[in-house]
């Protein structure tokens, strides 16, 4: 789409084009004029000097005839006079026609006629000088001067007519000339007006179209802005408020940091206590260690005591077996003695009383075997939990010296650990002051930042107050439109 | 020292008793008012047998199988130089086969010897003969106990040999077999 200055560069441009085609036309119709006029002016210039040729050579004949007639030198002026300008005037022709060849040729024919007339005309006036009148005459009379008269009359008056003729047809082209330069003058005016009034009104016409679009867009842009302005007034106000309680924010933000450095030095320094508190714990730890793993040891002998101790009673016990076995085998002869004692009637009484007392020993035997079984049996029981006890308190120990090197490690890596947190302590109080000076620097910004907002919300009235002005423009520019699309 | 073991204690207990049953004079009063019973257990009943009822008591001896029409008949063993017939008590009873291995012998009789297999014996006991109370209605059940022995803890039925031998006698009759032997 075109822009208007571009529009309204390129109607003037045309009418420019055109007004310089209509002056280039009219300056070269007037050049060919002036041209043609100089030319016509030379023409009657060489036109003047065939005459003056003629009118010389007739003003010396002049003089001759009245010096021949009257003998009076006085009649001889006119003779001097165009004897001496003819030959100015011949050479001042053959200049004036050096262009035309035609001319010069008749000039070359004219010159030895009118060197023939001159000395005929200075034999006359030299015979004259010398005898009377009549003898001058009879020369005269010969008509020697007359025919070369003539003949230079009829080349001069060739000269003319040729003259004429040139004149003639450069009156023609005047004519010609100044007919092509009116009318190009006078149609090229009426087209160029033509031209400009219709780029005029296209001009007018689209401008005013694509103006008034504008304007219109520019009132609709300004009730928009109006209303922009208006949100902008509201949210200026917002943001004021906003920035206000932002503020107010930071500075609590700004205390809590400072709080927060404090405690992460604190953090610090309780972290260093308590890793050299871990230190002291792994040297704790560490002759935990050597304690439980004597422990470990020592527990470890029980054990194998403990095993002996069960071997050694299932040794009893394997003894006992044989003097249960003895008891029994006894018992059975005491028995089998007493049925035999009693088989063998009075005889046998006192050897009755004697299997009955090696019964009753027997029986007696069983029963402390019996006694001795539960006894080694409770002390297998108990060697054997003895020994459980013992290994799962070797277990426990392993366990725990496993514990105490995981304890020992763990506290290393406690110390470690706090050598980082100590340095991450550190790390976040000088980070937490760095975050106080930045908070500090946020505050000042937010504080301008509310500043700006109260600017805003000022300018935002302002920016409606100019809206409105705008709107007024537009409403006044629809308005001139209208009426000059109207008119 | 001021106090004694347990063990020592004991073993002096022992001493002192044997020396007591020793220096005691015999009397014949006592042998005729008292009896000798073995304690045994048959399927966890409890059972006596009268010591003048039988000829003695072995164990862990081998017993040999031979096919017989009288289940109760186990087989035969050695016992002093003699082959003897081996009944299991159980059957005798009417409990059934032993379940649990026989390891106790009862010789019973000299002439017509016999053997009674038990698994269970319990011991020697002797007691009053007031303990010993005869049953008056018998038991169909229980036809070869004859009375009962009242002990502190526990009754037990007195399996009269005499009537095993009887019934041992009437299986042989109706099997067909002439003699136990």
């Amino acid at each position: 789409m075109w822009t208007f200055g571009r529009k309204i560069a390129a109607g003037f441009a045309l009418a420019f084009v055109l007004l310089a085609i209509i002056g280039a036309v009219a300056y070269r119709s007037i050049g060919a004029l002036t041209d043609t006029s100089r030319l016509v002016t030379h023409t009657h210039q060489v036109l003047e000097h065939i005459a003056d040729v003629l009118s010389l050579l007739k003003d010396a004949e002049t003089g001759q005839r009245g010096y021949i007639i009257t003998g009076d030198e006085a009649f001889l002026e006119p003779y001097q006079t165009g004897t001496s300008g003819v030959h100015t005037v011949v050479k001042e022709l053959r200049e004036l026609t050096a262009d035309n060849p035609n001319q010069q040729k008749r000039i070359d024919e004219a010159e030895p006629l009118i060197a023939a007339k001159l000395a005929e005309l200075k034999q006359t006036i030299d015979l004259r000088r010398k005898s009377n009148v009549e003898e001058t005459t009879k020369v005269v009379r010969s008509g020697e001067g007359k025919r070369d008269m003539d003949s230079l009359r009829a080349v001069l008056a060739q000269m003319e007519r040729e003259e004429r003729d040139l004149l003639k047809q450069r009156a023609s082209e005047v004519d010609t000339a100044s007919s092509g330069a009116k009318s190009t003058i006078v149609y090229g005016t009426a087209f160029c007006l033509l031209f400009v009034m219709a780029a005029g009104f296209f001009i007018t016409r689209s401008l005013s179209g694509q103006i008034g679009a504008a304007v219109r867009h520019v009132q609709s842009s300004s009730a928009e802005l109006q209303s922009a302005a208006n949100q902008q007034a509201s949210g200026a106000k917002e943001s004021s408020t906003a920035m206000n309680e932002i503020t107010t924010t930071i500075s609590e933000l700004l205390a809590t940091s400072r709080q927060i450095a404090e405690s992460a030095q604190r953090v610090a320094h309780v972290a260093e206590e308590t890793s050299s508190a871990a230190r002291s714990g792994d040297t704790t730890v560490q002759k935990s260690h050597e304690s439980v793993n004597s422990i470990k040891r020592q527990v470890d002998l029980i054990v194998t005591h403990m095993l002996d101790l069960g071997k050694k009673s299932q040794q009893i016990g394997g003894i006992l077996e044989i003097i249960n076995e003895l008891a029994e085998q006894t018992n059975i002869l005491a028995i089998n003695a007493t049925i035999e004692a009693s088989g063998a009637g009075d005889a046998g009484k006192r050897f009755a009383v004697v299997a009955d007392e090696i019964r009753k020993l027997a029986d007696r035997v069983g029963g402390s075997t019996k006694e001795i079984r539960v006894l080694i049996e409770e002390i297998r029981a108990a060697v054997n939990t003895t020994v459980m006890a013992t290994e799962g308190g070797s277990k426990a120990v392993d366990l725990g010296a496993r514990q105490f090197a995981e304890v020992t490690a763990a506290l290393k890596q406690i110390t470690e650990l706090l050598g980082t947190t100590t340095a991450a302590a550190r790390e976040i109080e000088l980070s937490t002051k760095q975050q106080t000076t930045a908070v500090e620097q946020v505050n000042i910004a937010v504080s301008n930042v509310a500043k700006a907002a109260k600017e805003t919300e000022v300018s935002s009235s302002q920016t409606l107050q100019t809206a409105g002005q705008l709107a007024g423009l537009s409403r006044d520019l629809i308005r001139l439109i209208q009426a000059t699309a109207s008119a | 020292m001021s106090s004694q073991s347990p063990t020592s204690t004991k073993v002096a207990e022992l001493r002192s008793a044997f020396d007591r049953e020793r220096a005691a004079p015999s009397s014949s009063r006592t042998e005729l008012q008292t009896e000798s019973l073995l304690a045994i257990r048959v399927f966890r009943d409890a059972y006596a047998i009268r010591v003048s009822e039988i000829s003695g008591l072995s164990t862990d001896r081998k017993i040999v199988a031979f096919p017989s029409p009288i289940p109760e008949l186990l087989g035969v063993a050695s016992v002093r130089g003699t082959l003897v017939p081996v009944y299991s008590l159980a059957g005798l009873l009417g409990y059934g086969a032993e379940t649990g291995q026989v390891r106790w012998l009862v010789l019973c009789g000299t002439e017509e010897p016999f053997a009674l297999a038990i698994s269970d014996f319990e011991g020697y006991m002797r007691m009053p003969r007031t303990q010993l109370h005869q049953i008056e209605q018998k038991d169909v059940a229980r036809t070869h106990v004859t009375d009962v022995a009242r002990t502190t803890d526990v009754v037990r039925a007195v399996v009269s040999i005499p009537l095993i031998r009887e019934t041992i006698q009437e299986r042989c009759r109706k099997s067909g077999i002439p003699k136990e032997r």
